[in-house]
């Protein structure tokens, strides 16, 4: 994923021939290419899995080596125009398979095999073979690669457009709270000008944490910072009635997370939570460590019956789901639920830490 | 003349501000400081403010319900809205020409709006109630109770029933009367109270049997008060089937 970061959108966007994994891709296409050939070919008088073995070792050669050559053309490809790049993809594919058809052949006419084996390996009549490799190749290869573009185009989309929403709903800050916020700084200039410098640190904190796009993934420490920095705000405006609890000491600090994982949680307790209730009331965040996969826990009473409920808490929720699914695949989980008189939200995810900072988005 | 205001929000911090801001203006006095939209009501029965600067976004009782509560006083205050950030109501305020301000506050605004302070007429007032999608009940009834509003917590509500001109509040603290029609109480409260007859509307919590007598007249049985509410024969078979009593 993190890879192709750099292709522009009119290039030839291909797999990298170098990794196993679009090797395994091409001996797939080879082999079923060879069933065809023997399969169409059934009439010939030799028996089909001859034939079988007699095609695949031919196109294994060809696919492994124009896998090869892509895979040393993948810099020079990489800069070219779409067209010129396709040219020269399927130019080189047709050039090993004419070295391997010219290979054969040499084979054939030598006297290497002995008569009995180069009688039942190697074609007949050599003109129409080469022509007819050629051909099949010319075919063959242009659709592997309009297949592997394809697969490529449609993989990138995917991951721009996931992209884009993480961007879109991380720069997400509700206007209430920075309003509030503002209006709560302005108050405090006065009467407290030491809180007041306090809270524009941390507001300047918050909103670099919420603008950065670059880094994204970071440490749990430093996720837990943001939070934290988010009660402290609130905590001014909010006084008695906001009581946030962290029981976080069993977590992993060093662990990377994706940033903004914690904070919308906790906007979210606030705002639903706290905010419609004149009492107030606590925030819980809990985290553990089970296994390898990291287990966090945001409770938060519910407004009581009669009392106002803000609307709208599945945005944050959604877009936390949907981040975690790209970076963890399969391996995540969000819940949340109802259970008595507290909402609750927790986000299982495995434990990664890595000296080099990469997670994927 | 000087200008007595009484300032409400469940924020701190932000009272204080308007304190002093209003305090530097000059010629206006600040009455007292309410932090619920339910003491706000109450003294502005008690001190006559002349303005009342009214937060919007409280938790309980919003600002938009205590102003309308508000308006039921025999002087009703004029009512300036504050607000950090609520689009729904700040496009309400413009349409119905309300003074709204928004934080944080400048004192020249400030200044401007307490010159143009005026009383909610009751078309405004109806108006702004429309607009709020998340307030859409309210969160008390008031009853008119000689120069000051008496507030009905809505849970503490038993039924409503309609006499004639008035409609009848049965409560834990007693019985009141209040303005609101049978068919806006319906519809306001859907969710908390059902219409058992053509004159009264039950809390739907407290419904606890049907019974049908010997005359043939059915009557609902309410939770926690020995009394019983006819109900129309059309509506005892839905009240049934509904919450199955």
């Amino acid at each position: 994923m993190a890879g192709r970061a750099t292709s522009n959108a009119r290039s030839l966007n291909l797999p990298d021939f170098c990794a196993a994994r679009a090797v395994l891709a091409v001996v797939l296409i080879v082999t079923l290419t060879a069933i065809v050939l023997a399969v169409a070919r059934q009439s010939s008088g030799l028996s089909f899995w001859l034939d079988l073995a007699r095609s695949s070792l031919f196109l294994l050669w060809a696919g492994m080596g124009s896998a090869a050559a892509l895979c040393l053309l993948r810099a020079r490809l990489a800069r070219l125009s779409l067209p010129a790049a396709s040219a020269l993809a399927l130019g080189s594919v047709l050039v090993v398979i004419a070295s391997v058809s010219l290979g054969v052949l040499w084979l054939g006419s030598s006297a290497l095999l002995g008569p009995r084996a180069s009688n039942l390996l190697l074609p007949v009549a050599p003109q129409s073979f080469f022509a007819a490799s050629l051909g099949i190749g010319a075919i063959v290869g242009a659709l592997a690669l309009r297949y592997f573009y394809v697969t490529g185009e449609w993989r990138r989309n995917v991951e721009l457009q996931a992209r884009a929403r993480v961007r879109a709903l991380q720069a997400r800050i509700r206007p209430h709270f920075l309003f509030n916020s503002m209006n709560t700084i302005a108050a405090l200039t006065r009467t407290d000008p030491a809180r007041a410098e306090e809270a524009v640190e941390d507001l300047a904190d918050l909103f670099r944490a919420n603008l950065n796009e670059k880094r994204s993934s970071i440490t749990l420490k430093e996720e837990l910072e943001v939070a934290r920095i988010y009660q402290r705000i609130e905590q001014l405006r909010l006084g008695e009635r906001l009581h946030v609890v962290w029981d976080v000491a069993d977590l992993p600090m060093r662990a990377l997370v994706p940033g903004l994982l914690m904070q919308p949680l906790l906007e979210n307790a606030i705002y639903h939570g706290i905010e419609p209730r004149p009492g107030g009331g606590v925030v819980t965040v809990s985290g553990s460590l089970d296994g390898d996969i990291i287990d966090l826990t945001v409770r938060n009473p519910l407004p009581e019956a009669g009392e106002a409920a803000h609307a709208g808490n599945r945005v944050a929720l959604d877009n936390i789901r949907e981040r975690m699914d790209l970076i963890y695949p399969g391996r995540s989980s969000v819940e949340a639920n109802r259970i008595g008189d507290e909402y609750l939200v927790r986000l299982r995810f495995p434990r990664l830490e890595d000296t080099e900072r990469s997670l994927s988005l | 003349m000087i200008q007595q205001v009484l300032i409400v929000d469940d924020e701190p911090p932000a009272r204080e501000r308007l304190r002093r801001l209003v305090g530097e203006l000059g010629n206006i006095e600040v009455l007292a400081e309410a932090g619920t939209g339910e003491q706000a009501v109450r003294l502005a029965g008690e001190l006559h403010p002349d303005v009342v600067l009214l937060d919007v976004r409280m938790p309980g009782m919003s600002g938009l319900e205590a102003a309308r509560h508000m308006a039921l006083l025999p002087e009703p205050p004029a009512v300036v809205f504050t607000t950090a950030y609520d689009s729904y109501a700040i496009e309400a305020f413009d349409a119905q020409a309300v003074g709204y301000l928004l934080k944080p506050i400048r004192a020249e605004k400030l200044a401007a709006a307490l010159r143009r302070a005026a009383r909610l007429a009751g078309k405004q007032l109806a108006g702004l109630a429309a607009s709020d999608p998340q307030h859409a009940a309210r969160t008390h009834v008031a009853a008119r109770l000689g120069d000051q509003v008496r507030l009905i917590p809505v849970p503490e509500i038993y039924y409503f029933g309609a006499d004639q001109k008035y409609t009848t509040v049965r409560h834990q603290g007693g019985s009141d009367l209040i303005e609101d029609s049978l068919r806006t109480l319906e519809e306001e409260f859907a969710a908390q109270f059902v219409r058992v007859h053509r004159n009264a509307l039950a809390s739907i919590n407290r419904l606890a049997a049907i019974e049908r007598d010997a005359q043939g007249q059915y009557h609902v049985i309410l939770r926690d008060i020995n009394e019983r509410l006819a109900v129309s024969r059309r509506l005892a078979g839905e009240l049934r089937d509904r919450f199955r009593l």
